[in-house]
Parts: C-alpha cells; sequence; structure tokens
C-alpha cells in the first residue's frame, strides 16, 4: 500500500464536476461546439489519465489519496486498487465513446451544453463510487450519479420519457432508502462507515443475523441498481427511453458501477462471501439469465430488446462473483469489461438506426446492411459477442463463468449458462436478420450510413471487441488478474488495508 | 558458399519471374513472352549448372524448434532439377503458340514459375516441414493450373485438390508420426525398419500414400483423366505427368533408400509390388478402351508409374535403378506424347479418335514424334522404354514372384495395343472431310516434341549414357548397391528370356488389335469394342466407367448418405425437441413474463418488497 502524493486521484472526480459546473455557462456562448470539444477532451483526459495511473498501479500496488483541509485531515480517503482500476478504465472507455457519438447523435436533441453537464455529473458520480473507502461515500457518489441519470432519462421530455424517468426515480428512492437503512444498521452495530473498520467491527460483533438483514438491503437496494430480476422492472422503461448514448451509458457501465461494483465490493471484501450469499448471488443471477432472455426474444423494440438483454447479462456477472472461485470472479470482472463495451456499442448503433430510420421497431426494418454496411458490421460484432461466439471477447468471459462453475461442481448451472447463451444468440440474430439482412424496404432506400463520428465511436468499440477478445491473456494478465487477487482475498485483504 | 547460395538463388528465381510475368498487363503478351522466354533460359542454365556442383547445403535459421531453412543439393534432386528446368523450357517454347490466345495466359506462366520455385523448394528442402512447405504450395499451383482450363475445369480442379490433399494430408501424418519416432525434423540420417514396430509401418505406409498419389497411384488416380479432358493439355504434359511423377517418385525413393529400410520380399515390399501390378493392369486395360487421347495417355501414364512402383517397390537394386530410370523415360516420351497430342488438338480442335484420320500426310512432323514416343512407350528395343522396363521386370524377376512379370506383360500388351489404336485412327484410317485443309503445326510447337523424340532414341540407343550419368550416381553411398553397377547388362541383351517374352508380348497386343480391327468393320477407333464386349471385362469396364471405383465419387456419394441419415436421424429429431419443447417453453414463459410486466408502479414495487423478504429469508435460513 502506498500513499500516493504523486497521484492526484481526485482528479477523477473534480474535473468532470469542474467541467459540468461550468458547462452550462459556456452553453450560453457557444451552442456546439466549444461543449463538444471540452467534454471530448475531458472524457478522452480521464481515459489516458486512468490508463496513466493504472500502469502505476499494475507495477506498485495500490494508491490511497487522503484529503486535506489547511493541513488537517478530512477522514476523506480514495482509494485505487486493481478492482477500482478495472471500473475506472471501463467507465472511461465507455464515457469517451458516447461523448463522441453525442457529437452528431444529440444535434437534434438541443441544449447540448446541459446534455454533457448531466453526463458529466454521472461520470464524476460513478468514479467517486468506484474510488471510495467508506459506505457513505459510496451512497452519496451513487445519488450524485443516479440523480444525473434520472435527467438524461427525461431528457427528450416526451410523455414517455418522463414517465419511465419518474418510475426510475421512484424505484430508486426506495433502493436507496434500504442502502441507507443498512448503513445505518452497520454504523450502529459498529461505530464506524470505513470498509476495514466495517469489515473488522462485524466479526467483532456477534450478530449473523442482523449483519444478515443488512446483507438483504444491500441485495434488494444495490440490486435494484443493478437491475437483477426481480428488482429489474424499471430498466426496460428506463434504458430505451434515452437518448442512445445514454441507454449505453446506463447499460453500459452506470448498472454495473452503482450495482454490481458495490455488491461484489461490499459483499466480498466487507462481509466476506458466506455460503447463504453465494447461494443468493447465483440463483439471482441464473433468474436473471433466463427472465432477461425470454422476455428478450418477444420484443420488437430493439433498444427494448437491448435492455432486456442487459439482465440477461448482468446474471452471468452475478453467477460468476457468486461461485466465490477466483476463476469465478476473474470471468465475472471480465465480463463487467466485456459487457460495457459490447452493450454499449449495440446501444450506439440502434440509435445510429434510429437516427438514420426513426423507428426502432424491428419489423418496420429490413435490408439496412446495405445502406448501412458499417453499423451492420459493427452491430454483427457486437451481438456475437454477446452471444459468446469465439473469438469475440463475450466468449471469453463466459467460457470463464461457465469453467469455474463446472470447477465448483455447479453443472446445472454450467448447463443453464451455456443455454441462455444460446437464447442469447436467437434473439441477437432475430435483430441482424430483421434490421440488417432480409428483404431491402423500399422505403429505406435513401438511408445513408451514420455520421463520421459516430460511425468513429462504434468502430472504436467494435475494434474493442475484437482487440479483446484475440488478446485476452494479455487483458486478463494486466487488468484482470490484479482485481481478481483483491476479491479472491476476500475480507483478508481489509485486514491488511490502512495497517490493520 | 557461392554454390550454397545457388539453391537459393534456384528457389527464389523462378517466384520472381512468377511476380513478373504476373505484373505484366495481358495486352503486351510479346513483353510477357520475352520474360518468360529469359526467365526459362536462366532457371535452365541453373539447373545444368546444379547438376554440375552435385553437392551443396545451405542452413539458414527459420522457425526455431529445430525446424531450419535446411537445404541439401546432392544427385538425385539436381537430376530432378535439371529435368524440369528442361522441361520449362521446352513447355515455355511450345506455350508461346499454345496458350497464345488463352484468356489465362497471364496467370498460366506465372503459376509455371511459381511450379517450378516449389518444386525446386521440394525437393532441395532437408527438413520435413520445409518440404511439407513447398509440397503443400504444389498444390495450390496444381489446383490454380487446372482451373484455368474449360469451363468445367474448377470441379476437376477442386477434386484433384480434395485427392491429392488427402494423400498429403496422410504424408504429413506420417512424418509427424517418424518425427515422433526419431525425435528430429530434419531428414534423418539412420533409416528406419518399419518392421520394428508398429508405428514405423503406419508411418511409412502413410508416407507413401503421400508420395504415390502424388504420382497418381490407383486408387487415387481418379483425377488424372478428368484432368486430362478439362485442363489445358500442356497442364497436362508438364505438371501432371512429368512434375507430380517426378516428385512422387523422387520422395518415394527417398522413403525406401532414406527414412525407411525396404527389404526385399518383406511385407512392405510386396504390398508395394502387388499395388503397381494392380495399377499395371487395371489403368492399362481402361487405356484400350478410351476412345480420347488425352485420355488415353493418361490412364496410360497411370498405368506407368504401377511400372515405376514395381520396379522401386521390388526393393533389388536393378528393380530401382529401373523405376527411377522408367520414370525419367516416362516423362520424355509421355512428355512428347502429350506435346503430340497438343499438336493435333492445335490444328483440329479435337482429339477424339473417331473424329480424326489420315493426318499423317498433313501433319508428318508429329506423326513421326508421335510413332517414336508411342513405340518407346510400348517398349520396343532400341527405344527407351525398352531398357528401364527390362530393368524393372528384372527387378521383379529377382524377387522369385513370376506373377507380378506376368502383370507387366499384360500391360506391355495393352500397352502395345493401344498405342497402335492411337497411331491408327489418327495419322491412317479413313481421312475426315472436315480436315482436309489441315497443315503442321507451328514450329515452336513442333521443336519440343522434337526434341523430347530424339531424347527418346538417344537414352535408348547409347542406354549407358543416361544410366551411368543420372542413374547410378544415386546410389554412391549406399551399401549393397554398388556390386550391381553393371545395370546396362540387363538393359543391352536383347537375347534374354524376360525380353524375348516381353516382345512376345507387343506381338501379342498387335495380333490383339489387329483382330478387334477386322471384327470391327476395320474401324481403328472402334478395335477395342472387342475387349470392351468380352463376357468379365464388360462387367468390369461398366463399374469403372459408372464410377464405381472412383474413391472420389465414392467419398461423396458416402458424404450424401452420411448427411441425409444426420439430417433425418439427428438433426430433425433435434429440431422437433427443440421446436416443440424449448421454443414452445420460451414463448409460453415469455407470454407470461410480458403479461407481468404491465407497468404499474405498484406491481414492480410489490416485486421488490416481496424479493428482499424472499432474500432475508433465505440468508437467515442458510446461514
Amino acid at each position: 500500500m502506498t500513499n500516493g502524493e504523486g497521484e492526484l486521484l481526485f482528479v477523477f472526480i473534480v474535473l468532470p464536476l469542474v467541467v459540468a459546473g461550468i458547462m452550462p455557462l459556456i452553453g450560453k456562448l457557444s451552442k456546439k461546439v466549444v461543449p463538444d470539444i471540452l467534454t471530448n477532451l475531458t472524457t478522452f483526459f480521464l481515459l489516458a489519465y486512468s490508463i496513466i495511473v493504472g500502469k502505476q498501479i499494475i507495477f506498485s500496488g495500490i494508491y490511497t489519496t487522503k484529503f486535506s483541509w489547511f493541513g488537517e485531515p478530512m477522514n476523506i480517503s480514495l482509494t485505487l486498487d486493481g478492482f477500482s482500476l478495472l471500473m475506472l478504465v471501463t467507465i472511461s472507455i465507455v464515457s469517451f465513446c458516447v461523448t463522441l457519438f453525442s457529437i452528431d447523435y444529440m444535434e437534434h436533441y438541443g441544449h447540448k451544453a446541459n446534455y454533457y453537464s448531466l453526463l458529466l455529473i454521472m461520470i464524476a458520480g460513478m468514479n467517486g463510487l468506484v474510488l471510495s473507502t467508506d459506505l457513505f461515500s459510496i451512497y452519496v457518489f451513487l445519488e450524485v450519479a443516479a440523480i444525473a441519470s434520472y435527467g438524461l432519462v427525461a431528457y427528450g421530455l416526451g410523455h414517455n420519457e418522463l414517465e419511465a424517468s419518474f418510475k426510475y426515480l421512484m424505484l430508486s428512492a426506495v433502493a436507496s432508502g434500504f442502502i441507507v437503512l443498512g448503513i445505518s444498521i452497520i454504523f450502529a452495530c459498529t461505530g464506524s462507515l470505513t470498509f476495514s473498520e466495517v469489515a473488522i467491527g462485524i466479526h467483532l460483533v456477534n450478530a449473523k443475523y442482523l449483519v444478515g438483514f443488512c446483507a438483504a438491503l444491500f441485495l434488494m437496494g444495490f440490486g435494484l441498481k443493478a437491475a437483477l430480476v426481480p428488482f429489474h422492472a424499471w430498466l426496460p422503461d428506463a434504458h430505451p427511453s434515452a437518448p442512445a448514448p445514454i441507454s449505453a451509458m446506463l447499460s453500459g457501465v452506470l448498472i454495473k458501477v452503482s450495482g454490481a461494483y458495490a455488491i461484489i465490493r461490499i459483499f466480498l471484501n466487507v462481509f466476506g462471501l458466506t455460503y447463504a450469499l453465494s447461494t443468493v448471488l447465483m440463483y439471482l443471477g441464473l433468474i436473471s439469465i433466463f427472465v432477461g432472455a425470454i422476455i428478450a426474444i418477444g420484443q420488437n423494440d430493439m433498444k427494448r430488446m437491448l435492455a432486456y438483454s442487459s439482465i440477461s447479462q448482468i446474471g452471468y456477472i452475478f453467477i460468476g462473483i457468486g461461485t466465490g472461485s477466483p476463476l469465478g470472479i476473474l470471468g465475472g470482472l471480465f465480463h463487467i469489461l466485456n459487457h460495457a463495451v459490447f452493450k454499449s456499442l449495440l446501444f450506439l448503433n440502434s440509435g445510429a438506426i434510429e437516427q438514420a430510420t426513426g423507428t426502432r421497431e424491428l419489423d418496420k426494418m429490413g435490408g439496412l446492411a446495405k445502406q448501412m454496411p458499417l453499423t451492420a458490421t459493427t452491430n454483427a460484432i457486437g451481438s456475437l459477442s454477446v452471444a459468446g461466439i469465439p473469438p469475440f471477447n463475450g466468449f471469453w468471459s463466459k467460457l470463464l463463468i461457465i469453467i469455474a462453475l463446472v470447477q465448483t461442481q455447479h453443472y446445472a448451472f454450467a448447463v443453464l449458462a451455456v443455454l441462455g447463451s444460446v437464447i442469447t444468440l436467437w434473439y441477437y440474430l432475430i435483430i441482424q436478420r430483421n434490421a440488417f439482412f432480409g428483404k431491402p424496404e423500399e422505403i429505406w432506400k435513401n438511408v445513408k450510413e451514420a455520421p463520421f463520428w459516430m460511425s468513429c465511436a462504434t468502430v472504436i468499440l467494435a475494434l474493442l471487441c475484437i482487440v479483446i477478445g484475440v488478446t485476452f491473456p494479455f487483458v486478463i494478465k494486466t487488468f484482470l488478474v490484479p482485481a481478481t487477487d483483491i476479491l479472491a482475498s476476500g475480507v483478508s485483504y481489509l485486514y491488511n488495508f490502512l495497517g490493520y | 558458399m557461392a554454390s550454397s547460395t545457388t539453391l537459393l538463388i534456384s528457389i527464389l528465381l523462378p517466384a520472381v519471374f512468377a511476380v513478373i510475368v504476373f505484373l505484366i498487363p495481358s495486352k503486351l503478351r510479346a513483353l510477357r513472352n520475352a520474360f518468360s522466354l529469359i526467365g526459362a533460359a536462366i532457371v535452365l542454365c541453373l539447373g545444368f549448372y546444379l547438376f554440375g556442383v552435385k553437392n551443396a547445403e545451405l542452413n539458414i535459421p527459420w522457425l526455431g524448434m529445430d525446424i531450419n531453412f535446411d537445404l541439401r543439393l546432392y544427385h538425385l534432386n539436381s537430376l530432378i532439377i535439371m529435368a524440369v528446368s528442361v522441361f520449362l523450357f521446352l513447355i515455355t517454347i511450345y506455350s508461346f503458340v499454345k496458350m497464345k490466345e488463352h484468356p489465362r495466359a497471364r496467370e498460366y506462366y506465372t503459376y509455371l514459375f511459381l511450379t517450378v520455385a516449389f518444386v525446386n523448394g521440394a525437393v532441395l528442402a532437408n527438413n520435413f516441414v520445409l518440404m511439407v512447405f513447398f509440397w503443400e504450395s504444389l498444390l495450390v499451383t496444381l489446383y490454380g493450373l487446372i482451373a484455368i482450363g474449360n469451363k468445367e475445369a474448377y470441379k476437376t480442379a477442386l477434386k484433384s485438390f480434395i485427392l491429392v490433399g488427402f494423400c498429403d494430408f496422410c504424408m504429413i501424418l506420417g512424418i509427424g508420426i517418424l518425427w515422433y519416432l526419431t525425435g528430429s525434423l530434419n531428414m534423418p540420417l539412420a533409416p528406419l525398419d518399419p518392421s520394428s514396430s508398429g508405428l514405423a509401418a503406419v508411418s511409412c505406409v502413410l508416407m507413401l500414400i503421400g508420395a504415390l498419389g502424388k504420382a497418381g497411384v490407383m486408387p487415387f488416380h481418379t483425377w488424372i483423366p478428368d484432368a486430362s479432358k478439362d485442363a489445358p493439355v500442356t497442364v497436362m504434359a508438364f505438371i501432371i505427368t512429368v512434375i507430380d511423377k517426378m516428385l512422387g517418385i523422387y520422395l518415394f525413393v527417398r522413403i525406401s533408400l532414406d527414412f525407411f529400410v525396404i527389404g526385399m520380399n518383406s511385407a512392405l515390399s510386396m504390398f508395394l509390388m502387388i499395388l503397381g501390378a494392380l495399377t499395371i493392369i487395371f489403368a492399362l486395360f481402361m487405356t484400350f478402351v478410351q476412345n480420347n487421347l488425352k485420355r488415353m495417355l493418361a490412364y496410360q501414364s497411370i498405368g506407368e508409374v504401377g511400372y515405376m512402383i514395381l520396379g522401386i517397390g521390388s526393393a533389388t537394386p536393378v528393380g530401382i535403378a529401373g523405376g527411377i530410370f522408367y520414370m525419367l523415360n516416362q516423362t520424355l516420351f509421355k512428355g512428347g506424347l502429350f506435346l503430340s497430342a497438343g499438336s493435333i488438338e492445335h490444328r483440329t480442335g479435337t482429339t477424339d479418335f473417331d473424329k480424326l484420320g489420315g493426318l499423317r500426310n498433313k501433319m508428318p512432323l508429329t506423326m513421326i514424334c508421335f510413332v517414336i514416343c508411342a513405340v518407346a512407350c510400348c517398349g520396343l528395343w532400341p527405344f527407351n522404354g525398352f531398357v528401364s522396363e527390362e530393368m524393372v521386370m528384372h527387378g521383379a524377376k529377382e524377387t522369385g514372384y513370376i506373377i507380378f512379370m506376368i502383370a507387366a506383360w499384360i500391360g506391355t500388351a495393352l500397352t502395345a495395343a493401344s498405342m497402335l489404336k492411337a497411331a491408327h485412327s489418327i495419322f491412317w484410317g479413313k481421312e475426315n472431310k472436315e480436315l482436309s485443309k489441315i497443315k503442321e503445326s507451328e514450329l515452336l510447337i513442333t521443336l519440343p516434341i522434337i526434341v523430347l523424340a530424339l531424347l527418346c532414341i538417344v537414352f535408348g540407343v547409347h542406354n549407358y549414357l543416361p544410366i551411368v550419368m543420372f542413374v547410378e550416381p544415386i546410389f554412391y553411398g549406399y551399401t549393397g548397391f554398388l556390386e550391381h553397377s553393371g545395370f546396362t547388362a540387363h538393359a543391352l541383351n536383347f537375347f534374354n528370356p524376360v525380353a524375348i517374352t516381353s516382345f512376345v508380348c507387343i506381338l501379342l497386343g498387335v495380333i490383339v488389335y489387329l483382330y478387334g480391327w477386322s471384327k470391327n468393320s476395320k474401324n481403328a477407333a472402334s478395335s477395342s469394342e472387342s475387349v470392351r464386349s468380352f463376357p468379365v471385362l464388360k462387367n468390369i469396364y461398366n463399374l469403372a466407367e459408372a464410377k464405381i471405383f472412383d474413391i472420389y465419387d465414392q467419398g461423396l456419394k458416402f458424404l450424401k448418405v452420411l448427411g441425409y441419415i444426420l439430417y433425418y436421424g439427428v438433426d430433425r429429431v433435434i429440431d422437433f425437441m427443440y421446436e416443440k419443447i424449448i421454443a414452445g417453453t420460451v414463448r409460453v414463459v415469455g407470454a407470461i413474463l410480458r403479461f407481468a410486466h404491465n407497468g404499474y408502479y405498484a406491481n414492480y414495487l410489490a416485486w421488490c418488497i416481496g424479493g428482499l423478504i424472499i432474500i432475508v429469508a433465505v440468508i437467515s435460513l442458510l446461514s
């Protein structure tokens, strides 16, 4: 553990917040160009900086930054370890591609500056969430990201958007309530909220059932953010209603950061993965896989189908983490990264199609591959990745998860996970066939390929699908093994943390 | 040092010319011809130079893992490189006229030079991986060369690709086993005894399949007659009768001398001789009934592979020497015959016997060369075919099994009958009215044929020349061969029982032909009908023409049946289960779930709370 004087971890939170703050003012002066450039520069800087910092993390361990105010320590500290780094890089990649995509896509929504402002707040919230070291900070940053996302879901201001946003807000509020309740109980028991002290406190206090109750509250609260079945109902309304880049952001990273990350961090590092928690996680994962996949098949709205697919894929992450074996955790984390890449790619593509044709209904599309060859290709790559076809990235993470299931002797889970993957392929083939292949419809004769920056973003993500898939041993070695080490060492990681 | 870099040049140079020829636009035909001629001439000089060098080695580190770019020149491969360079030169000249109007001539020349580059690499390679690399590259050029033929050629190209590819696969498998046994991928110095272990025998047989399949042995021969119909005749003459035979026999000789010990009268030797004898009989019986010159020559070349296998497979010094010499002679007379067929096709547009006739006055040069090559092919004294055939027969005789000689004699008779039939129906016989204005082919076409025909005579009359220069040095360094250095003694002597019997067999062939000719209304083209309708033979011929013996066709049929069974036995059943059970369940469950997602907030909230209660219950119960 190192106290990183040279590494300014708070930049990840402060920079997007500051840019978000000045953005509305800039919006008064320049409607489009300056916000575009400034936002993209910010996200690009965050991406580059996360990689630079990450390189040092990989070589020298964990960084902690403590805030001080005129020399007085403020008891707020940020920590960057392998797991946080993985999430940070994932957030940065997706947010960079999303802002790139927004340059062209958000033209017709108007008020670009406000949009960017909200987006940056969301990014700041997520960055803060993955860097924070205590339960309360997690809650605060969770709310920061969530409130920005309510605004962004409602950004179109249509009837559906507002309804979806309201439903999302109301269900999230319930979740937040339960999370706060859980945090208060924990505080009451242990007298502290930092991970390390809570971890020790829980083991000192003999309150098994109370801790179990808190775990259930967290599982419900964060599970709702992660859209685990049965807490998923807000997602199929909220994600399709948002503008496509925001859908990409929500499905690609937000549900993982505010849901999956929090659950994994708290359950694996703070509470310790007990048999009960492991079982619950695996069953929730399995149910999510099938409910998400089966409903996805029947959808006609492309974005809604993708949203259900997100529920299904989140299930894979949890089933992998739930095994508790290092390989399963590795697979789950790898799937977080991969799902972020290909799901944001697919949502961005859905946006490109919607902008080109004006519809999201699959049965109205047809034969777009001829007019939109680039989008068709990247979409095919994304679809094959999500369905787990080698050599794309999704295949390897699913394979690792399934191998882990077999190793931990959950044979039925392994078979069902494969079956879920087949169903996934099924509905992605439906998208591919209905939208891109098949008979070219007369009305889409004048449809054009997506504009430059939109194509640029999707091509980057599609290339990432291939590159991660082909060089997966490298990716696993550099990014995932450090993250897995921290999680697989369980609570003992925190015993060593901060000198305990 | 200088000579070792020449080895690399001998591979690179033809490849460079292939690229140059490919880059020259199709319209600049003269330029292309000039470059091809220069290239062929340089390759020719290089071939003679390397034959003079005899011994050279080049070793460059390559892939690691004991796999080096290891080239070794010695007598046998320098002989092949020289022969190929001579043929390349002749074929290049020939193609200037013959391939003039061909729309894909540019590709043709490219493939031609590439093939030579790969052949040089394959025979020079002293490492198995390197050899396989060049050997497989040849498969590609073979495909390309056949495919530039007529419209149907791509099918034949595919067929040859698959059949030869299968043989190559066997060879690679054999090499893999050999690697496992010896632990080295460099060409082994100490030959293995195939009877020492089962694996060694399997490895030997697999590599033999690779070598002999390339040469076109039964049952991997069926693409050759098809190719004779579809591929350009120059490709047939150069690639299929010269290069493939040379390479196949080269590897066969390497296997039987360097890689494995094949003893006389060992099981493997018997197997090879039986294979050779069967190939002779079957292929030459098929030869006799063909009604197209090119197809007839194709079958005949398969039969001749049988002679070579019989000779080398006998594992006697004289037999092996005879087999190799037979290979050299076969390239001369069969190359000459194919080029004559090309000359006839060039002028008349056909090689069908019943459409030709009476060309002896119109194409005298072609006629004379054809007859010389044909007579050499029959093995008539004093032409080259006689010498090598006698050597093969003496080899077979030394093993003590007369039956193989009988097979060879039957083959001799059939060859004589078919050559007589061909010559008679094309150059004599009734003149076709449509062909009354035919003239002799251009000099560039006749010249290569004349060269080959002259070589047939020289190699026959002065047979000690090729035997002492080309064949005998192959055995330097191998024990048990030098005491037999008087190979020529067998060959020169016409007055020995074997040679006289052969002569009688040729006469017998003539009689069979004449009998058929007179029986079938003195029509040369249908003279084989008597043999064709002979009781037992008739059935076999019918089966053969229905492609019953074609393993490619049979393989395709088998795959079709297998596909049918799998489709109805497995696929449809699974599909039914899938349709009814999985898809049905998914549909029903999906409908229920969609119904549940009705958009009511209270509903969703209730799920959340319900889920929370269940989770609390489960955690409490389990912990």
